[in-house]
């Protein structure tokens, strides 16, 4: 059985093509302004790796922020059962599903095959996800790929108060007049994203393991600031920013009548 | 005689003409559209709504009391739902709440407080400034209870527009001295009203307005007990029956929520359901759920996919508002006071009062609902600005969470940009619960 997932997401669409319970495509594509135009596009690369046509492709299931945009779904799953579906499916002792995504960050926690028991989502602003990070890099002026391995450097000197990312600007440009190491500063904007996401997870009686996914996850600066905030061991899967799209296809197999 | 205004705050006839006809016209088409999408999702309604849709209009009521007021009635409106109706009833006058539910107002409200501010607050301090909310205007003096920081600097704000009457209720209200502090009040208002209405407030006059009450506060109980069952109206629909009693004429809202209630025990035993009974059952606490514009929520619980039902909420506009009675419709006129004093305090489950126990009556009031009225699930609402219901979640939360009933902390603000935020969030809340009956 072949199905497909598909993650619309604020930066970056995504698509998994699962055969039985093996993925056997993925690709990602910059939202842009034409998400579904990308989303077409994300198909037909994923595809073409798959060596499939869309015909054989038996359920799309979409989710994510721009959900009703998406392409050829033939149904829909909120990003909250997406991620519980995709960590369990990743790890099947996940019971914490940290999401860290560009606009958005969610903690979910489930039972063992993956029901949603309790979730949080950050409040209606962008200082508790991804963009908080891409605006601190600018203003350190470093590349973003970079910030995550400089921050390892540090022993944890000063730090910032991440209520705003238009204020944690302010406040970065400061800690750079005051000619603070620009290790201690990254460091620091690691430490303030991870509190956010902390009090967010503080929300729902978390409970181990605790898996981090999504686009965020990939930082090793931010892994790390989680790990001492929340003190406790994270896993995160390999391809993180998937786990929307994995969800969604997960559930399009259940859909489809697959296992 | 207008006296100096305190806060200074002033707009131009000319811009606030603008504004109120820009405001008006865009919620005229506001009310009539939110009216339609609740006819339109529960199609079997009975006939008895329309009444309520009417009321809802709020032009029908307008009218109502421009006419009273020519008859020389007196119109008091209240910002806050510990005012005591029944003084304001048995002087003959007619009451009125006036807490905004309006968003567009806020915006105005910013001119004169913080946008970090209640937006209750702020748009009802917009609707004062440029005259935009017809209860207002109408009132001719308002009672302002002081019961959270919001409430006490409102009525020092809208005191610029409109002479105003202060209680102030104690934070402490199982202390010893309370109970008289607070009787105190009342007693001082109670002249208050007298010397403004002309209208001598006997105990007969008090017995009758408590009698009045009493026949709403019985018919709101029924109305809410028959959400306890499998659903019989739609909690949307419900919460407007109960909001409408705070601008109606009391004793036509009874009859007609009578009516309302007769028709749904009817369909309870003929097994006639507003929607399917197996709908997630949800409950919402927090920050005051006001007519129009905050019906927000409600629609996107009631339309969403799965679709939840309300069945019960712990809101000071919703379900607390005639819950309970005044215990006494006999005696002397101290024991009416005594009476109507303890009423508005003692079962006050607002997160502006404490106790050694911290705020123990809403904890209380809120596992009641929840085994009583079979709530699957409790959505947390709060607007941006409210500290007290803020503060107060990580306390509902381990009360809740020991009755294994998932609750999710909603964060929002008066405006319509996070719609679609919502959307997703109670879908996948209301997903969550339908998953948790499944297992």
């Amino acid at each position: 059985m072949i199905v497909a997932g598909i993650d619309m997401g604020v930066q970056n669409i995504k698509i998994v093509i699962l055969h039985d319970r093996e993925v056997i495509a993925k690709s990602i594509i910059p939202s842009g302004f034409e998400p579904r135009r990308a989303a077409e596009k994300a198909f037909e690369e994923a595809l073409k790796e798959a060596k499939l046509s869309l015909k054989e492709i038996q359920h799309v299931t979409a989710t994510g922020t721009g959900v009703e945009m998406a392409p050829y779904a033939d149904s829909t799953i909120s990003m909250i059962a997406a991620d519980a579906k995709a960590g369990v499916f990743l790890y099947p002792s996940a019971r914490t599903i940290i999401d860290v995504g560009a606009e958005e960050s969610r903690v979910v926690v489930c039972d063992e095959k993956g029901t949603v028991l309790e979730f949080a989502i950050n409040e209606r602003c962008a200082a508790g996800s991804g963009a908080f990070l891409e605006a601190m890099a600018r203003a350190l002026e470093v590349r973003l790929e970079e910030m995550g391995a400089l921050s390892l450097e540090a022993k944890g000197t000063v730090s910032i108060n991440a209520t705003c990312v238009i204020f944690g600007e302010t406040d970065v440009v400061s800690l750079i007049h005051k000619r603070e190491p620009k290790h201690e500063i990254a460091r620091a904007i690691y430490d303030a994203l991870a509190d956010r996401i902390t009090s967010i997870a503080h929300r729902v009686s978390i409970r181990p393991e605790v898996i981090l996914v999504g686009g965020v996850a990939k930082d090793l600066g931010f892994t790390a600031a989680l790990k001492r905030k929340l003190e406790t061991e994270i896993f995160v899967p390999e391809n993180p920013e998937y786990a929307g799209a994995l969800g969604a296809a997960l559930h399009a197999m259940n859909k489809a009548g697959g296992r | 005689m207008m006296m100096e205004k305190k806060y200074g705050v002033e707009v131009s006839q000319k811009e606030a003409e603008e504004i109120k006809s820009t405001i008006r016209t865009a919620y005229t088409r506001l009310i009539a559209e939110y009216i339609e999408r609740m006819k339109k999702g529960w199609p079997n309604r009975p006939k008895v709504m329309d009444y309520f849709y009417e009321i809802a209009d709020f032009k029908t009521r307008e009218k109502e009391l421009i006419e009273a007021k020519k008859e020389g009635k007196k119109v008091i409106g209240y910002t806050c739902m510990l005012a005591p109706i029944e003084l304001i009833l048995a002087a003959d006058a007619i009451p009125v709440r006036v807490s905004s539910g309006w968003y567009d107002p806020a915006k105005i409200g910013n001119r004169v407080v913080p946008v970090e501010v209640c937006p209750v607050v702020r748009s009802t301090i917009g609707v004062a400034l440029v005259g935009l909310s017809p209860f207002l205007e109408l009132s001719d003096v308002l009672i302002t209870p002081l019961t959270c920081d919001g409430m006490t600097k409102l009525s020092e704000i809208v005191g610029d527009y409109k002479p105003v009457w202060t209680i102030c209720p104690p934070r402490l209200k199982s202390m010893d001295q309370a109970q008289a502090f607070w009787r105190e009040q009342l007693i001082k208002l109670k002249e208050e009203i007298e010397r403004f209405t002309g209208v001598k407030i006997t105990a007969n006059r008090l017995k009758s307005a408590i009698k009045l009450t009493h026949r709403a506060t019985r018919t709101f109980r029924r109305l809410q007990n028959l959400r306890k069952g499998r659903p019989v109206i739609m909690g949307r629909d419900a919460m407007l029956v109960n909001q409408t009693a705070m601008w109606d004429d009391l004793e036509r809202w009874s009859m007609k929520a009578e009516e309302l209630c007769m028709e749904l025990e009817r369909r309870a035993k003929e097994n006639v359901w507003a929607c399917s009974p197996n709908a997630p059952r949800v409950m919402i606490t927090g920050t005051p759920i006001i007519w129009p514009d905050n019906w927000k929520l409600p629609n996107l619980i009631e339309e969403a996919k799965p679709q939840g039902v309300i069945v019960a909420d712990e809101l000071c506009s919703g379900d607390r508002f005639l819950y309970d009675p005044v215990g006494v419709d006999e005696g002397t006129m101290d024991d009416l006071l005594d009476a109507i004093a303890e009423r508005y305090l003692l079962p006050s489950t607002c997160p502006c009062f404490t106790s050694e126990k911290g705020n123990e009556d809403r904890v209380n009031w809120l596992v009641n609902r929840v085994k009583e009225w079979n709530v699957g699930g409790v959505i947390y609402y709060v607007y941006r600005g409210c500290m007290l219901y803020a503060m107060e979640y990580m306390r509902i939360k381990k009360a809740l969470d020991q009755l294994n009933v998932p609750v999710y902390y909603l964060d929002t603000d008066y405006t319509r940009e996070d719609v679609g935020q919502i959307k997703t969030r109670v879908e996948a809340f209301l997903e969550m619960l339908e998953a948790r009956v499944e297992i």
